[in-house]
């Protein structure tokens, strides 16, 4: 079994475009998760999750950001364990092609890793803005 | 000290215990260290060490009947990496579309 997700995808924008909208505060605070972040190494970030309910806040620190690779840590807040998260963009002939990995999950304890599905429960999926009708069946049904 | 997630994943890392682990999942009783041994064509030391890998991360418990140990898998173990990685594999797709969509759609 893997201990990473990774993810590919292509968009028909050009690969300056598509930086700005994963590093940017604003940009991200429109597609992804509020957020108070700078593309810059060492910038301590904090994806701030809604008010109502009992939402926790996604935090970490930036490792690397040089176009086109943008690599944060990632820390659920009230656990322990940070996972990694990277970004890197690629130019294409036609727009840009996009590859993600979030790695470390093994890191997690097991004790961290079941109280995080239970806050799942507790609204923490639905504080990640919208998150499918599908993702919240999934998580309940565990 | 190795935690509980750190543990699953070194026992399922190897390709003889997974084979090991596979094959006490789809037999219909427990298997004795010697059926394991005949089938995997091991060592009873061998198979033993590897049991014992599979037992401490909670994949496997072990009856003793008279002289023979038998193994019996506990595949719910392994549902909590699966929860974990379902999660964020569906979350990264949802937000992978949002970002596509955003790109489509920004002036």
């Amino acid at each position: 079994m893997k201990d990473l997700i990774t993810k590919e995808a292509h968009f028909n924008h050009p690969i300056e475009k598509v930086w700005n909208a994963i590093s940017k505060a604003e940009e991200i605070s429109t597609w992804f998760i509020k957020a108070d972040f700078k593309a810059e190494s060492g910038y301590h970030y904090t994806f701030i999750a809604s008010q109502k309910n009992d939402c926790v806040n996604i935090t970490g620190v930036v490792i690397e950001a040089t176009p086109y690779t943008l690599i944060y840590t990632w820390i659920v807040a009230h656990t322990e364990v940070e996972t990694t998260v990277k970004w890197e963009l690629e130019a294409t002939d036609n727009g840009t092609r996009l590859y993600l990995e979030h790695s470390g999950i093994s890191k997690y304890k097991g004790d961290t890793a079941i109280k995080m599905f239970e806050s799942f429960n507790g609204g923490w999926a639905g504080c990640m803005t919208e998150l499918s009708d599908y993702l919240k069946k999934l998580v309940n049904a565990g | 000290m190795q935690d509980k997630i750190t543990r699953l994943f070194k026992a399922i890392s190897d390709p003889t215990r997974r084979d090991i682990f596979h094959a006490l999942v789809i037999a219909t009783s427990a298997l004795s260290i010697s059926q394991i041994s005949n089938q995997f064509d091991m060592t009873r030391q061998g198979v033993t060490k590897h049991i014992k890998t599979l037992e401490e991360a909670g994949l496997l418990k072990i009856q003793i009947q008279g002289r023979e140990r038998f193994c019996l898998a506990q595949p719910n173990e392994l549902e909590a990496i699966n929860k974990w990685l379902k999660f964020y594999e569906q979350f990264w797709d949802d937000h992978l579309d949002r970002l596509g969509d955003y790109l489509d759609h920004q002036t």
